[in-house]
């Protein structure tokens, strides 16, 4: 069942427009991945979801067992990129805060604030102020906030981007277990974070929807055969992709140092014209894989066009 | 306004965890304190200055109670007003810049009960500082220079103290207007600095003028025949209040983004 729907939704600042028309919609239970490198307008469509910003154009509508819901804020829960909080007040008091101004009631947002602080591991600094937690406690405090009221859809813009690897793996560990409850969306410019936890993907690149789907589906139909030639070094590399680009057999030659991945029609018939190529350029091959491109290939290839 | 009411002991919480509920008091305490003292030892003072040619002989009218309280007012009107602005000049727009707006207005809540909160929060510390240095300027003057009727006192007092909201509400205003809270500092008082020197200047024509309220209470306090008709003044500064207050929650509901940083 469709949750979130957002049609044709677009952003221009002064000069710049930031998203153009992009149309997609979330299904319930679903886990999201707003997928895109730095400025490709993923923190934007997320501010326009969530109410901060005001789109120039275009439609965004919440759905609640099939029906459309006035205010999407009471289903909605946020964490930003860098959440800031009041510093002065100490962690429990400040999902506290959150939870009734979300429209729980005082005791119902203290049972729940115990019940998300251990959650996200942070009931021993609950007493501290929070002008002394550390960007990973600060992150996890921003999961709890944005999760006591139960909200239909939680949205995460770039959860575990600031985090060390044990942050980060604690958060996504977090977002294993609610994803059971809650439908998720939430940004990255990581393509790994994204494979791990997601059903489904979006790729933005300057502010247009690239690819998306479900992750199965883009692995398989984006996926094409592939082959991986690492040479000596990087002027042989520079030879044979010069020999090669042109040849029937090859889409897309991508080099970086002394390895060439070279996107190709048909493995065999590419391999042996690659070999008779090496040959008579008399380029040593120190390694060749063949095998099918990856989310990662797809990722770079639209991200560098 | 039960988000009201939360929002509400948020501000207050926060005061007095910034020692505002502390400071800002004390400051017009002080205040209140310093000019009937300073009044009363005038002479002393002077004596003792010792750069007068000897034989100086130095003859002052002692001023009469309600004159030391109104130049207590005076005090107020300037580091009071300065010191309010300065103290609450963040209260919206500091929290647009730090960010946080965007956790809270993520949420469900209402702009008005937001702002209004705000607003109360702000009124109750500016009532509570100025009770306190009014209150220590009468017991000094009553204490070194002569007895005050109570009744004049509560009339001047409330005068003022609506001359003060009027202040505090400019501030709600600027702070949800602008992005940072040195600009909110000094366009509010830019701003009120004008109004009450134009008022001066042009008291004919401005003789409505909130700031004329100060005028008021002063006259009030020294009994002097007052040159504007009272009426007209508090209906103006009421409105003015509500339109001060009505625009802040307008201004926050009909921006573009409401983190400064988005």
């Amino acid at each position: 069942m469709t949750l979130l729907k957002v049609d044709q939704l677009s952003k221009q600042f002064k000069q710049h427009q930031a998203v153009k028309k992009i149309s997609f919609s979330i299904d319930e239970g679903r886990c999201v991945a707003l997928l895109g490198p730095n400025g490709a307008g993923k923190t934007t469509t997320i501010h326009m979801l969530t109410g901060l910003l005001r789109p120039t154009s275009g439609d965004i509508q919440l759905y609640l067992q099939g029906k459309q819901v006035a205010d999407r804020r009471p289903h909605l829960g946020y964490l930003p990129q860098m959440p800031v909080f009041y510093s002065w007040m100490t962690g429990r008091e400040f999902v506290q805060y959150a939870g009734q101004l979300a429209g729980l009631s005082r005791q119902e947002a203290e049972r729940r604030t115990e019940e998300w602080l251990e959650i996200v591991g942070i009931q021993d600094a609950a007493k501290r102020r929070i002008g002394g937690y550390s960007g990973g406690m600060k992150q996890r405090l921003g999961l709890a906030q944005a999760l006591i009221h139960r909200p239909k859809l939680l949205i995460l813009d770039e959860p575990v981007s600031a985090l060390d690897p044990i942050g980060r793996r604690d958060v996504l560990r977090i977002l294993e277990q609610i994803r059971q409850e809650t439908t998720i969306l939430f940004s990255t410019h990581i393509l790994h974070d994204a494979e791990e936890i997601c059903d489904d993907i979006i790729l933005i690149e300057q502010g247009e929807i690239a690819v998306q789907g479900s992750l199965e589906h883009i692995r398989q139909s984006h996926s094409e055969p592939m082959i991986m030639i690492e040479t000596l070094n990087e002027a042989q590399a520079k030879a044979l992709e010069i020999a090669i680009r042109n040849k029937p057999y090859v889409h897309h030659v991508a080099s970086e140092h002394q390895t060439l991945r070279v996107t190709v029609s048909q493995l065999e018939e590419a391999e042996r014209g690659i070999m008779t190529e090496a040959v008579q350029h008399q380029i040593f091959i120190r390694k060749l894989e063949a095998g099918h491109s990856t989310l990662e290939d797809l990722f770079m290839k639209v991200v560098r066009a | 306004m039960r988000q009201f009411g939360l929002f509400y002991r948020k501000e207050m919480l926060e005061m007095a965890r910034s020692y505002k509920w502390i400071w800002v008091p004390m400051v017009f305490l002080l205040l209140g304190v310093m000019q009937p003292v300073t009044t009363y030892y005038m002479p002393e003072i002077l004596k003792h200055a010792g750069n007068m040619p000897a034989g100086t002989i130095i003859t002052m009218p002692t001023p009469t109670a309600g004159e030391v309280l109104a130049q207590t007012l005076n005090q107020f009107g300037t580091i009071g007003v300065l010191v309010l602005v300065l103290s609450m000049m963040g209260i919206v727009s500091g929290e647009r810049q730090s960010g946080v707006t965007s956790l809270i207005f993520t949420k469900p809540v209402s702009f008005i009960a937001y702002m209004t909160a705000k607003w109360a929060s702000m009124l109750t510390l500016t009532a509570a500082a100025f009770a306190c240095g009014y209150a220590g300027a009468c017991y000094y003057t009553i204490q070194l220079i002569g007895s005050l009727d109570v009744g004049t006192v509560i009339q001047a007092g409330l005068m003022y103290m609506l001359w003060f909201v009027f202040v505090i509400s400019v501030l709600l205003l600027i702070s949800a207007w602008l992005p940072n809270s040195a600009g909110v500092a000094f366009t509010t008082m830019a701003f009120i600095m004008l109004l009450s020197f134009g008022t001066s200047l042009l008291s004919r024509y401005l003789s409505w003028s909130p700031s004329r309220l100060s005028t008021i209470a002063s006259e009030i306090l020294t009994k002097v025949e007052t040159l504007s008709s009272v009426g007209p003044v508090l209906w103006i500064s009421l409105c003015s209040i509500l339109i001060c207050v009505m625009l802040a929650v307008y201004r926050m509901q009909s921006q573009e983004s409401i983190s400064a940083k988005a």
